[in-house]
């Protein structure tokens, strides 16, 4: 309505003016813009570094077989590609909705990456060790996940509930406290001696299928993804259509305002966290039974900081957590290809992901930035218009 | 030159779904108080906003001294010397009253010519001398925080009296203000005027303006009725123009039907943060058909007396008992369900979810029960067919209806969404505290017609408000309380006015 009021800028950039300051347009255009922005800035990058940004953009796309690349070792195709990209796009995707869960409840669960490894341990551990068959063993795995992740969560939303202790401070504490203990375990009990990580877990557990022969390459199908896609419409569900979403999401807009209509404020915010580390022990056995398949002691998956990344370039919305968690993927998973192949530094890649945060979070700013071009344009119609 | 300072001509703005000002030509002379007049959502404060640049007209033109001018931002304002106090203060809480007023124009000095440093004295002098010279006390170096609402306004116009405005804009400066301290602003303002400001006063209250203005334009529905001599015109046809219809000023207040007691309070305390006991050992009771009014002075301990009754806050010590019910530590939900409405005093804060739409708001309290739910799932229809109800019962408008975030709707209307989620939970005991505040005479009318109806209907009323004039008009009972105890309980027409009054500060006990 409000569109049809001004004078309408006529021409590409003008329809991108228009997008940029519409209600509905600009979630999508803004993101849209953001990639625009990113590439050009990552092309400036690499041309200062001498290389042909093209061959690095295909790099990263033949990286996630997207593309097919020039040359394939024996057994591989670009589907092996492809679907190793699905296999962790779902910790990405898992992660990123334990993540949106937490911030529409008015919280901030940066412990994501020590959810998904306690999760991921312990499954390992009690499932990836012993000798059960796949049917018991694979959703044995998730039950495992969700409970772990589940648990941590719950704790974590706990403390801040019964003792006013600030859910970063506390998941930032139980990273290191999950790290540590882990990282203990498997150099204790459960190393392998050569990689020096833990021993890989039984293929009967792994929440993929592997050794698939299709043609000439053998193919790993990965399960997670389709947990993460479910997922993403449970989430949906869950925010907008059922009373726990609706408690949640008004505890998250207003504490005080959802305290006085009723809600119990305590449950919901325990629930809440809850809810986003079971999402949180998905990711972590996806990520580790799954895809890894062994676990590196001492260290936190970066996925599960980057998640964070997606949910907002995301908007804060599962729909839009499946197009971010793509595109980041694309540029952390093709990163290796991209490396070897242009020769620059696999952590051009990190670089990207971090510009591209960068330009989503100017959102508003871009928003501003458009609606005061149009108002321009649309004076500078109107004096033509009288002269 | 013009004989206006201002004026504004064939101003229309459009929001989505509202035209929230219609072709309005006005013009302001230099050192007269001119007073917009009408009822929320009537327009005034969007054609101010539009004076001190926080939008653009979308049609017409702005001439200031004469001169057209295109506003786009409140800095540019300011340089015209224009200078706003919202209705909600614009301040920094842990800054200085000093810093407050420096803020964005800080004087810059510099050690031996070099270091810039903020020169917070010479600041303080300069403020000291503009607070003696408008009668506006203050203490620079007091933090915001610490300060009442009253003395935060005092900031807001130093901080314009600082940046040399010549044109104030006052939105609603009273409507936060206590009865001594709006006769202080009122004073403020005629000073102001006297030294040859000129004072652009918005406001739905008649009487402030038959008290200072000289002229007043009437706003209705995005359009201006008429501008006319305040002097020459009465209140009642003030109120008239302002609302459209002749508006009867008199209540007609049935004869009150006691029935059995609903709610008890016994010797209730209720501590602050600070441990500070904010009221003590209070007692009361209410009937069913009886209006229970808490009458006194800001920050008595009347809002805390209904947090604790309606479980937002913990007592000390003492009883709450609703229908014979002990609920004293009943959860919030459950005093729902045994029949509790609660209309907050702030509204804002408490009353809605801001980014929710209306309709969410108005179900806010009731989601999680058919129709609105089923087994943990909503259902849209309900909340939808129930918000389309209440705002044709209510009246509430809104640009897009139930669907319509309340955050962008006026804080008339949302305060009608509030009472009528109240009313619809047909609550045995509604308390309702400063119901009216902040809302125009037709909207006011309305709102205690309702109260009075609520009482007809045989529920019992606990009415907190420090309007005096509505505690009087339509309490049955009235209970005085100064310093967190209940000076005085008493049938309402045993009591004068001026005896409230005395009751209320504490000078008569």
């Amino acid at each position: 309505m409000k569109a049809k009021n001004q004078t309408t800028p006529n021409g590409l950039i003008g329809k991108m003016i228009n997008a940029l300051d519409d209600e509905r347009l600009s979630q999508f255009a803004i993101p849209i813009v953001s990639i625009i922005l990113t590439i050009i800035a990552a092309s400036v990058l690499l041309l200062v570094l001498g290389k042909n940004p093209i061959t690095a953009m295909n790099g990263f796309l033949r990286g996630s077989g997207f593309m097919m690349k020039p040359l394939y070792a024996g057994g591989q195709s670009m589907l092996t590609d492809f679907l190793s990209f699905l296999g962790i796009l779902a910790p990405m995707l898992l992660a990123a909705l334990g993540i949106i869960i937490g911030m529409k409840s008015g919280m901030f669960n940066i412990g994501m990456a020590g959810q998904m490894l306690a999760a991921g341990f312990i499954a390992t551990v009690f499932v990836g060790y012993s000798g059960l068959n796949a049917y018991i063993a694979k959703p044995l795995v998730i039950l495992v996940g969700i409970t772990a992740g589940g648990l941590i969560g719950a704790t974590i939303g706990f403390l801040k509930y019964r003792f006013n202790i600030h859910e970063v401070v506390s998941s930032i504490m139980f990273n290191y406290i999950t790290s540590y203990i882990v990282a203990f375990f498997i150099n204790t009990y459960y190393k392998d001696i050569i990689t020096r990580s833990s021993r890989i877990c039984s293929p009967a557990s792994r929440l993929s299928i592997t050794g698939i022969a299709w043609g000439s390459s053998k193919l790993t199908l990965p399960l997670g993804i389709i947990l993460a896609i479910a997922s993403v419409f449970l989430v949906k569900f869950l925010l907008d259509r059922t009373v726990i979403g609706f408690e949640m999401k008004a505890v998250g807009l207003n504490r005080d305002c959802a305290k006085y209509a009723g809600v119990n404020v305590g449950k919901s915010i325990v629930l809440a966290m809850a809810l986003s580390g079971v999402f949180g022990g998905l990711a972590g056995v996806t990520y580790y039974v799954g895809y890894f398949n062994s676990i590196v002691p001492k260290e936190l998956a970066s996925l599960g900081y980057d998640s964070i990344a997606v949910a907002l370039l995301g908007n804060i919305s599962p729909i839009g957590a499946i197009f971010s968690s793509i595109l980041i993927t694309i540029f952390q998973k093709g990163s290796i290809y991209m490396s070897s192949t242009v020769g620059v530094p696999k952590e051009i890649a990190s670089v990207i992901t971090g510009i591209l945060l960068l330009f989503s979070a100017c959102g508003t700013y871009m928003r501003y930035l458009a609606r005061r071009q149009r108002e321009r344009l649309a004076e500078k119609a109107k004096k033509e218009g009288v002269q | 030159m013009s004989e206006y300072i201002v004026e504004m001509r064939h101003i229309t703005k459009r929001f989505p779904g509202i035209v929230a000002n219609d072709d309005i030509s006005i013009g302001i002379r230099k050192g007269e108080i001119f007073a917009f007049l009408g009822e929320n959502g009537a327009g005034k404060s969007t054609l101010m906003s539009m004076l001190f640049g926080m939008y653009e007209p979308d049609e017409g033109e702005i001439l200031v001294r004469g001169e057209k001018v295109k506003l786009s931002s409140s800095n540019e304002a300011a340089a015209l010397n224009i200078g706003m106090v919202h209705q909600h203060f614009k301040l920094v809480d842990n800054y200085t009253i000093a810093q407050n007023i420096i803020l964005g124009i800080e004087p810059i000095k510099k050690i031996g010519g070099l270091i810039p440093y903020v020169d917070c004295k010479g600041a303080q002098e300069k403020i000291r001398e503009l607070s003696k010279a408008y009668g506006l006390e203050v203490d620079p170096c007091q933090v915001v925080e610490s300060v009442n609402v009253s003395i935060q306004q005092r900031v807001e116009i130093l901080k314009m009296l600082y940046r040399e405005a010549e044109i104030l804009i006052f939105d609603e400066p009273t409507a936060v203000l206590t009865p001594q301290e709006i006769q202080y602003l009122l004073d403020i303002m005629v000073e102001l005027r006297n030294k040859g400001k000129t004072i652009i006063l918005i406001t739905h209250k008649l009487e402030e303006i038959k008290r200072i203005a000289d002229r007043c334009a009437i706003l209705r529905r995005g359009k201006l009725v008429r501008v006319l001599n305040v002097a020459e015109t009465s209140t009642q046809e003030m109120a008239n123009l302002m609302v459209g219809r002749e508006v009867v000023f008199e209540r007609e207040k049935q004869p009150a039907n006691f029935r059995e007691v609903l709610l008890e309070v016994e010797d209730l305390t209720v501590r602050n943060e600070d441990k500070f006991d904010v009221v003590k050992n209070v007692s009361f009771s209410i009937r069913r058909g009886e209006i229970f009014a808490i009458a006194g002075v800001s920050g008595n301990g009347q809002i805390e007396i209904a947090d604790a009754i309606a479980g937002l806050v913990k007592p000390q010590k003492g009883k709450i008992k609703l229908k014979g019910k002990d609920i004293t530590a009943a959860t919030i939900r459950r005093r729902t369900e045994e029949g509790m409405s609660y209309i907050p005093e702030d509204r804002q804060r408490l009353g809605v979810v801001l980014d929710f739409s209306l309709e969410d708001n108005l179900a806010i309290k009731k989601y999680y029960r058919e129709p609105f739910s089923q087994k943990g799932i909503l259902k849209r229809e309900g909340f939808q067919k129930f918000a389309e109800e209440l705002i044709e019962q209510y009246d509430i408008r809104s640009g897009q209806g139930a669907k319509t975030i309340i955050r962008s709707m006026s804080g008339g209307n949302q305060q009608k969404a509030i009472v009528a989620r109240e009313i619809s939970l047909e609550s045995d005991l509604m308390i309702f505290v400063q119901p009216t505040r902040g809302l125009d005479i037709g909207a006011i009318e309305n709102i205690q017609k309702q109260i009075l109806r609520e009482r007809d209907k045989g529920k019992a009323v606990l009415l907190i408000s420090l309007e005096l004039d509505e505690v009087m008009s339509l309490a049955d009972t009235i209970g005085v309380i100064y310093n967190g105890q209940l000076q005085k309980i008493s049938p309402a027409e045993e009591l004068t006015t001026n005896e409230v009054g005395e009751y209320m500060m504490g000078v008569k006990s």
